[in-house]
């Protein structure tokens, strides 16, 4: 199966390689984070942009159950991983939520944020993939792996 | 995520194996840590050899930990972190506000 997506790798032909609807409570996240890391594994990417990616995956699910969904588990978020033929991936998360602004967030490297218990997620993520993207009003998170 | 905790000479080490990530592995730490409080225990060695993942909730439980603990005059202190837990703690800049040790024996010692 191949789409194509506008965007920041645009025109790119991608195959879709998951594509999995989860209740959204923190117990289903783990499941998906290790399905899409041994499809990673499988697809032979190195162990160090495995980890990268997983993380990441993990933040944006976590984002979504708790901001997205309101620890509601009745509601559902979708996760996809999809690869390009020149051997970027993406991973794409989406929730029923309203939606944030990415850009409001504050840096939690300053002052006593280094001490808060929230707010790393999206900086995290930020981190790890080398494109990140806030797409309809901000909740569906497209993570890209160069 | 199996948690073991054991004392030695008046330290809780702390021995996490598996990822600690939101859900059932940070309830399960933030409960450990809660008791210890409970108990009176503020000498914290928390070995990471066995954690291949900690994501921000399992970061923000360990950083505001560490701030209580050392109101009352304790600390958490890390042996032996995995690779990705050193990544990970830097990336987001708290790897520098705990002491690190190669072995618990070290880290227990340094209680002294």
């Amino acid at each position: 199966m191949a789409n194509k997506i506008d965007g920041g790798s645009e025109n790119s032909e991608l195959s879709e390689l998951f594509d999995r609807s989860m209740p959204a409570e923190p117990t289903a996240i783990g499941a998906v984070v290790d399905a899409i890391s041994e499809i990673l594994a499988k697809l032979e990417v190195p162990e160090q942009k495995r980890f990268e990616i997983a993380l990441a995956v993990q933040e944006a699910l976590a984002n979504a159950v708790v901001h997205g969904c309101d620890n509601d588990p009745s509601k559902h978020i979708r996760c996809r991983l999809k690869s390009a033929s020149d051997g970027r991936i993406v991973i794409i998360v989406t929730d029923p939520g309203p939606g944030f602004n990415a850009e409001r967030l504050s840096n939690p490297k300053q002052g006593e944020n280094l001490y808060a218990d929230h707010g790393r997620g999206v900086y995290l993520i930020r981190q790890l993939m080398d494109e990140v993207r806030f797409e309809r009003p901000g909740n569906e998170i497209s993570m890209w792996k160069y | 995520m199996d948690i073991n905790v054991r004392k030695r000479s008046q330290v809780q080490v702390v021995q996490l194996r598996g990822p600690l990530r939101m859900g059932p592995a940070v309830d399960s730490l933030r409960q450990t840590l809660e008791e210890a409080l409970g108990n009176g225990d503020t000498r914290i060695v928390m070995n990471l050899s066995e954690v291949p993942m900690i994501d921000s909730s399992g970061i923000g439980l360990l950083v505001r930990f560490l701030a209580v603990i050392k109101q009352r005059g304790g600390n958490i202190k890390l042996a032996q972190p995995s690779k990705f837990a050193v990544q990970t703690l830097r990336l987001v800049g708290v790897l520098n506000l705990f002491e690190i040790f190669d072995n618990d024996d070290s880290a227990v010692e340094s209680f002294a």
